[in-house]
């Protein structure tokens, strides 16, 4: 009898070691574009695996799942999608995986409705150009992580903190840069209705050829009437963005060039996608540094040419 | 839109007007005589069939390091599939197995399907979005650029020299092929240089209206002025009127509408134009047949009393 | 003396071990014919006797097993301008837009050339020849309003106003009304006296003693050929028809 239990004492401990084994597999979070995927693992840190679905340079208003993705977001852990209508043609593939019971989290709509800008009903999912709001995502992405895994809460939290701070240090010096562009040139054109929220935030009026979603075609008489504005107020630049075709943008300055004002390229700004993963204009804070430098730059402002941190490509 | 029409509606307009009207000019011009040589069918699917050609020359661009979104380069590569869907098409139908409609539908089903392919492959790329590609299945006029307009201009000035050239060697091809080739004609180059003003004028409209609409402009226009006329070079003209006309018009519509896509008000104005002349025909017309048959239908019943 | 060597007249169409296959049937089978050079000779035969192939094959239209064509002692290519050839109507594409004129003028292209605006001279020649058929006053109407017999003579007009010296005719009195059927003849008669040479497929037996000069009898091979007058006995028909006839 006492040689049985005493075995069974022995043997306890090796009965702990599958449920140790699975609580230290890093679960995998899929998040759809990188806006979200980059920042959550930043926050997660160790304690989860992040991937994103939609690399770098693809638009998500027309992104069309294959059958590799959909399998991917069915066997994540936690899936994170924007929402508000910006990935729409992943709708149905995101309601399968709810359907199915997994965690599922709509990033862009955990911020407060009456922040959200909206138009004819429709909601501007470009949530994440604003810092301030997007520090507010943060923090919904930071409960489902740590919902996920309790264990490693502290830590999530911590990062979060590390996160939210960084973020106000850029808000401020985003908004210290954005203030030295002189009151006449603050009008941003860019390819489509990408920067309303960043326009809000830092007082800049935004205009976009193409409306909210890349899907609609512009239209010639929006041309006109941006080519107007451009030599009404004189604006010396306008903006291409990495994920949509520039095309529209060199009718533009064509535009104006028929009407004797010069109107150059300011730069090529990350809209609806960031930049190369690895590098600095891959990361969150990166991309919003990079858009408010060549804004600023280009517009006629005042800023330090390597950005927020030193760290912009030169 | 009354500002659009007379090219008073500032410099974009008039550029998107101006190289829509010359595509017009040129599609209905050689689409009259696409389909009197009963090519229609064949110039739908070798529009389809640049898709793959487009797609691929973007990828073969980015892997060799080229700029792979260069119009010229995407619609060499356009120009290529097309070529090859429409001599896949002939061999599948001559071998005899397979009727003509059948293999054209063949054709196009395959080159499209796998065009959609490469597409998302593109869309799945960094620089994917960059590429507008999907700009080219429904036309992407509204942001033409002045080097646009000039190669339509030049496209269409290609397609009315050779048109001209040829006009009475055609003739007599369309008319009767065999008579021609024992005339001396030499069939099957005028065929080829028919196919190949067709596929010009195709690969020229994809940036206007679209791989999708393009063959309506070459179809359509011809379609109405063969209601209107009996002869061939008045057909041609009148057709080659239609196509820019509804160019013209078209894209004035869609300046003043700012939410309709430029090509397919193009081709609905075309569309517009053939019901006209459907109705209205003196000698083809529905409303001539209408008043044609009363007159019958009165006398016989005045013979019969 | 010696005699002064006289050159024969070469024959209008001269065939050797012409055969014909569709797929794996031979619809025409090793036929050696020379035709008068002048004249108008009858192609009869039951149906499927491979008439209407005969001329196809000889003028390249359709592809051929083996054999020699000579037109006038040359070949085809040599000699294209002096052969004309009229088809069977349905052949053609009347949905076309051109006047019964058009048509008539594109058999002077060939002479006129291709890449000019067709001469006053050319067209008064076409407007000629539509007057031989007698369809001078629809020379402006759109081919697709005339009735079968006239676009028959507008087809007619467009091989004559091309001026052959051979014509080869496929069926030309087939399904024509009673005014049609007497331009044609009229037409036939014509050419005869002025020396040239017409090779009809002609379907009705009983007219080709009297409208015929030749004929040649064909069912798959050369049954007979000979004046018109006497081809058409009794024992050649029952060879080619398969039972007693009578012409």
């Amino acid at each position: 009898m006492r040689l049985i239990a005493r075995r069974a004492l022995l043997a306890a401990p090796l009965l702990a070691v599958p449920m140790l084994a699975r609580a230290q597999a890093a679960p995998l979070v899929l998040a759809t574009i990188a806006m979200i995927g980059e920042p959550a693992q930043r926050l997660a840190g160790t304690a989860a695996r992040v991937e994103t679905l939609l690399g770098e340079g693809v638009d998500p208003h027309l992104y069309r799942p294959t059958r590799a993705d959909i399998a991917r977001l069915l066997r994540a852990d936690l899936v994170l999608y924007h929402g508000l209508g910006l990935e729409g043609r992943l709708r149905d593939a995101i309601g399968r995986v709810a359907a199915s019971g997994r965690p599922v989290l709509a990033v862009g709509e955990a911020v407060p409705r009456d922040s959200l800008i909206v138009e004819d009903g429709t909601p501007d999912p470009h949530v994440w150009m604003d810092p301030t709001l997007w520090g507010i995502a943060a923090d919904s992405i930071a409960a489902r992580l740590s919902a996920l895994r309790p264990a490693e809460a502290p830590a999530i939290q911590g990062n979060l903190a590390a996160f939210r701070a960084e973020l106000a240090a850029l808000g401020s010096w985003a908004r210290a840069a954005m203030a030295t562009i002189p009151r006449e040139r603050r009008v941003l054109v860019t390819a489509h209705d990408a920067f309303a929220y960043f326009g809000r935030r830092y007082e800049l009026a935004v205009e976009g050829i193409q409306g909210i979603s890349t899907d609609s075609e512009a239209g010639v008489q929006r041309i006109r009437d941006l080519v107007d504005l451009l030599v009404a107020r004189r604006i010396p630049a306008v903006f291409a963005e990495t994920s949509v075709s520039d095309r529209n943008i060199r009718a533009l300055i064509e535009g104006a060039a028929a009407r004797g004002h010069r109107v150059v390229l300011g730069g090529s700004l990350f809209s609806d996608a960031m930049g190369a993963p690895g590098t600095y204009e891959g990361t969150y804070i990166g991309m919003i540094d990079h858009n408010v430098t060549t804004i600023v730059r280009a517009l006629g402002g005042e800023v330090a040419p390597r950005g927020f941190q030193g760290r912009l490509a030169a | 839109m009354w500002e659009a029409l007379t090219f008073q509606a500032g410099h974009n307009a008039a550029v998107v007007a101006a190289g829509c009207i010359a595509f017009g000019l040129a599609a209905g011009a050689v689409g009259c005589f696409v389909l009197l040589r009963g090519r229609a069918l064949i110039a739908d699917a070798a529009a389809h069939a640049t898709l793959p050609g487009v797609a691929g020359a973007f990828l073969l661009g980015l892997a060799l390091g080229l700029d792979p979104r260069a119009l010229p380069w995407l619609l060499a590569g356009g120009g290529l599939t097309a070529s090859l869907a429409v001599l896949a098409a002939n061999a599948l139908a001559r071998g005899g197995r397979v009727k003509d409609d059948a293999a054209i539908a063949v054709a196009l089903s395959v080159s499209f399907g796998l065009g959609a392919v490469l597409l998302s492959v593109v869309q799945a790329l960094p620089v994917g979005g960059q590429a507008g590609l999907s700009g080219l299945l429904l036309g992407r006029a509204a942001g033409m650029a002045e080097a646009d307009a000039w190669t339509m201009a030049a496209v269409a000035l290609v397609a009315l020299a050779v048109l001209g050239a040829l006009l009475r060697p055609l003739s007599a091809l369309l008319f009767d092929p065999l008579q021609a080739s024992l005339a001396g004609l030499p069939v099957k180059a005028l065929d080829v240089a028919l196919l190949g003003l067709m596929l010009l004028v195709v690969l020229a409209g994809l940036p206007a209206v679209g791989l999708v609409l393009v063959v309506a402009l070459l179809i359509v226009p011809a379609a109405a002025a063969r209601l209107l006329t009996a002869r061939l070079p008045a057909m041609a003209a009148l057709s080659a009127g239609f196509g820019a006309g509804s160019a013209h018009l078209g894209v004035a519509i869609s300046a003043a509408a700012p939410g309709a896509p430029t090509g397919a008000v193009i081709v609905l104005v075309a569309v517009a134009v053939f019901a006209l002349a459907l109705l209205a025909s003196p000698r083809r017309g529905l409303v001539a047949a209408l008043r044609r048959r009363a007159a019958l239908l009165a006398a016989a019943r005045a013979a019969a009393r | 003396m010696s005699p002064v060597p006289v050159a024969l007249p070469l024959p209008a169409l001269s065939l050797r071990g012409l055969s014909v296959a569709y797929r794996t049937d031979a619809v025409l089978w090793n036929v050696t014919w020379n035709s008068p050079p002048a004249g108008l000779v009858a192609i009869v035969g039951p149906n499927g006797a491979g008439k209407s192939t005969l001329l196809k094959a000889a003028l390249g239209l359709i592809p051929r097993l083996a054999g020699e064509v000579r037109f006038f002692g040359a070949p085809l290519a040599a000699v294209r301008r002096r052969v004309g050839y009229l088809p069977q109507r349905a052949a053609v594409e009347w949905d076309f837009p051109a006047t019964a004129l058009d048509v008539a003028a594109m058999g002077r292209y060939p002479r006129a050339g291709w890449f000019r605006p067709l001469p006053r001279a050319e067209r008064e020649a076409a407007l000629a020849a539509l007057a031989e058929v007698g369809m001078q006053d629809v020379a402006h109407r759109p081919i697709g309003e005339l009735s079968g017999g006239q676009q028959q003579r507008v087809l007619l007009a467009r091989t004559l106003a091309q001026e052959p010296d051979l014509f080869l005719m496929d069926e030309p009195f087939a399904g024509v009304d009673a005014a049609t059927e007497e331009a044609i003849v009229g037409v036939l008669q014509r050419l005869a006296a002025a020396g040239r040479c017409v090779i009809a497929v002609h379907h009705d037996l009983s007219t080709v003693p009297r409208a015929f000069d030749h004929a040649l009898l064909l069912n798959r091979e050369v049954i007979a050929s000979g004046p018109a007058a006497t081809l058409l006995s009794p024992e050649n028909l029952a060879r080619a028809y398969g039972r007693r006839m009578s012409a």
